[in-house]
């Protein structure tokens, strides 16, 4: 007994562990090791009896955590867009744009990956749009088969690190961060991912070219009657929109709202931009005037859509118009609008994406109370303090640490998927990151590029996972030139993966060693509109103040674990971000 | 056994109808904050009220709907090991996770929050900030949800034993998510094809 007593929080942990892998609904084994080992902490002396009374007010803080209202926002919004068709448009399109050039196709991919990432949080739909028309296109004319897999279950991951992803927002919450900050902060990797997978692509068609060959010319559908590509006038409708935002950006903007903060001016000015370019295409269709190629016209149309629904979400959070949570339901109201344009949206579609983010969204939110419910527990018995001496006596400092940690989110994420280690693992690692003096920012977006591994590990990876389900398993006939085309092999598209699970622990260790491509996010600090906190904490303080309130209660008692004194007790995550709701108020 | 079944049989529809009605929430909340952030831009107008309804919906979506959710077997596992048993012995594991995991810490805080539900609406507390909302209705979710889980714990476990005993089919709904992405694949290949 004594032992035990002694050695709860290990105790509890090991106990985890095994319930989890029972394999009974995470959310309702984690809960129950938490009640489990509160009571016989209780039963030890270890903890107040009055333990468990603290529990409503727990729950009544996830309920009235609005920042977890992103779920459901982002997750409607992305099975809305998966069948709109925008993304079939843009790789059609875009295809024929790059298609020309030796790896072209997957410079297309990874584009449209990057372009559908920034307008939308999650994963599956780029992945299964990029499978059913990107490949067999590489496919029919001759792309190495890993090579091709590997580039779209790739691109259809950078989602989950491009704004506005729903790690970042989960991250945010997670590590009491403002979801601003963590945007910022993911800018510069996530587009740097992007631009590592170009590298590699550039790579492969620079000295394989015979796995990346270029489209022949019959496979050009947008050419122009005589025959030219017209893609010089790409080219010019491109270099006259950003010409059009700069001035608008100097001659209207800056001299009419001279202290506009810059990302509210880059907004704008790509707003400009692509207005110029929108209204050009529609004068030239219009007018027949002929001065944009029909590759051109094609390109600015298809562009537009994703570009207007990167403003609803992004931009409108960047002006400081909406919250990070607002933007998502922008966004998902901006998807329902496509789709009813489109003609797509039918009564069953809606039906069933209500349904599916209903499910999802419950089961997440029920993690996240599991992990209220241990974590409720395992504070109590000082699990936090026993954590933390575990991962501050690494040697190293900070970098033994962040290189501790992320070797091991990488293996668990083989297992777990990133909702798991957010709730679970997260919190745990947060406060001693802190502790160790590492930018909180910086480290949620070191964790989420290394979780993004989890979408590619074969052989549990979902991106992975995604495309096999739309990958041909059997021999097929090519439509169009008539050829007999082989099977993708699961063994294809494992092998795929790997060189981009290699750049992806590449870019953990040129973010660690980099940590200025995340910490720009404080220079920009003073564009956070405050607009945000002003109008979120009467709402949220109460409650949460309430739950602390009754956390310290329990940990106040000089009940600590023995040989473990009750030390001033951790800030957990919560209390965290109350003090930065504060600070930004105090600013105020 | 016969009447466990049946009973089983009822708690199932009931979850299904309520998830079925519950999920049209989702929607209301993605209109209802978007709505509120263009007036709130356009004619500075909001209220706390608009905000906290948002989280008032969707806590009743996730509470309401964990029932539902169980129902589907769609709160994740983490199956790696469980996954390779045979369907008997998963009934198993699921029987013993259902009697002491899931019923006691549903139970447990059932009865919690009912209280806590009760002291908000005998007070009839209302939320601290300006324009906020009544409280109760929104902690009713809680009692009234974790109700619906354990009253969906209870059926499955009666399926469960039903199927262990030989008195019942295997009723662990076994997801192939290719599945479902198949469908959507199908869906979007037509569409394609539709427009070509």
């Amino acid at each position: 007994m004594d032992f035990i007593a002694q050695n709860m929080a290990p105790i509890m942990f090991v106990g985890l562990v095994v319930f989890l892998l029972l394999g009974y609904p995470v959310a309702f084994a984690l809960a129950a090791n938490g009640i489990f080992f509160g009571l016989l902490g209780i039963h030890l002396g270890l903890l107040q009896p009055s333990l468990f009374q603290a529990l409503p007010e727990r729950l009544w803080g996830v309920m009235s955590n609005d920042t977890l209202l992103a779920v459901p926002f982002f997750t409607f919004m992305g099975l809305i867009l998966e069948r709109s068709g925008m993304a079939e448009d843009l790789l059609d399109t875009i295809g024929q744009l790059f298609g020309p050039v030796r790896g072209g196709l997957a410079f297309a991919v990874i584009f449209v990956g990057a372009l559908l990432a920034a307008t939308t949080g999650v994963v599956a739909a780029s992945v299964i749009s990029m499978g059913l028309i990107s490949l067999p296109i590489m496919l029919r004319y001759g792309y190495d088969r890993r090579f091709a897999t590997g580039v779209i279950a790739a691109s259809g991951t950078l989602a989950q690190i491009i704004p506005p992803s729903l790690v970042l927002i989960i991250m945010a919450d997670q590590l009491g961060r403002s979801v601003g900050d963590m945007y910022a902060g993911a800018f510069i990797p996530g587009i740097a991912l992007a631009g590592l997978y170009a590298v590699y692509a550039g790579a492969v068609a620079l000295f394989k070219p015979q796995w990346s060959p270029a489209l022949p010319l019959e496979a050009r559908r947008l050419r122009e009657p005589g025959g030219s590509s017209g893609t010089p006038s790409v080219f010019v409708v491109v270099v006259l929109a950003t010409i059009a935002a700069v001035l608008f950006d100097r001659f209207y903007y800056v001299p009419h709202y001279p202290d506009a903060a810059l990302d509210e001016r880059l907004v704008l000015a790509a707003g400009a931009g692509g207005g110029f370019a929108l209204a050009s295409a529609i004068v030239n269709k219009v007018f027949r005037l002929g001065l944009l190629s029909r590759l051109a016209e094609q390109v600015v149309f298809v562009l537009i859509p994703p570009l207007a629904l990167i403003f609803l979400v992004l931009g409108t959070i960047f002006l400081g118009w909406a919250t990070p949570t607002e933007g998502g339901a922008m966004g998902a109201t901006g998807a329902l609008v496509m789709a009813l344009a489109r003609g797509r949206l039918s009564m069953r579609l809606t039906r069933q994406a209500m349904d599916t983010t209903a499910k999802l969204s419950t089961f997440v939110v029920f993690i996240l109370v599991g992990a209220r419910v241990f974590s409720l527990s395992f504070y109590g018995v000082n699990g936090h303090v026993w954590v933390e001496h575990l991962l501050t006596n690494l040697p190293g400092g900070q970098l033994g640490f962040l290189i501790v940690v992320n070797i091991l989110v990488f293996l668990l994420a083989f297992f777990l998927d990133f909702f798991e280690l957010s709730f679970i693992v997260v919190p745990l690692i947060g406060p001693v990151a802190d502790k160790l003096g590492i930018d909180l920012i910086w480290f949620g977006v070191l964790l989420g590029v290394n979780m993004q591994t989890s979408f590619m590990h074969p052989p549990f990876g979902f991106a992975l996972f995604y495309l096999r389900s739309v990958a041909p398993t059997h021999e097929y006939v090519d439509k169009l030139t008539g050829n007999r085309m082989a099977p993708v092999t699961t063994g294809q598209i494992y092998w795929g993966a790997i060189p981009f699970v290699i750049i992806q622990v590449l870019m953990v260790g040129l973010l660690i060693a980099f940590p200025q491509m995340s910490l720009v996010y404080k220079s920009d600090q003073p564009t956070i509109d405050i607009d945000k906190v002003k109008i979120e904490i009467p709402a949220d303080e109460p409650a949460r103040a309430g739950e602390q309130e009754d956390l310290m209660k329990q940990l106040g008692q000089p009940q600590g674990a023995p040989g473990k004194p009750a030390e001033e007790p951790k800030k957990s995550p919560e209390e965290e971000q109350q003090d930065d709701l504060m600070k930004q108020l105090q600013k105020k | 056994m016969q009447a466990l079944l049946a009973l089983s049989r009822l708690i199932d529809r009931m979850n299904e109808h309520i998830g079925r009605a519950v999920y049209w929430l989702v929607l209301a909340a993605v209109l209802l904050s978007a709505g509120n952030a263009i007036v709130r831009k356009i004619f500075s107008v909001s209220s706390n009220a608009y905000l906290e309804a948002q989280w008032y919906l969707f806590s009743a979506v996730f509470l309401l709907c964990a029932g539902y959710t169980l129902l589907r077997n769609e709160h994740v596992r983490i199956d790696i090991l469980v996954g390779k048993l045979s369907a008997k012995a998963q009934a198993w594991v699921d029987i013993f996770g259902t009697v002491l995991f899931l019923l006691p810490m549903a139970t447990l805080i059932m009865w919690l929050s009912w209280s806590y539900f009760v002291r908000a609406y005998t007070q009839n507390e209302i939320s601290g900030s300006a324009g906020g909302l009544t409280i109760w209705p929104a902690r009713l979710l809680l009692p009234v949800g974790f109700a619906l889980l354990v009253l969906q714990g209870i059926s499955e476990l009666v399926k469960r034993v039903a199927f262990v005993t030989g008195r019942g089919p295997d009723p662990i709904v076994r997801h192939d998510p290719a599945e479902a992405e198949r469908a959507l694949a199908e869906e979007i290949r037509k569409i394609a094809e539709g427009k070509a």
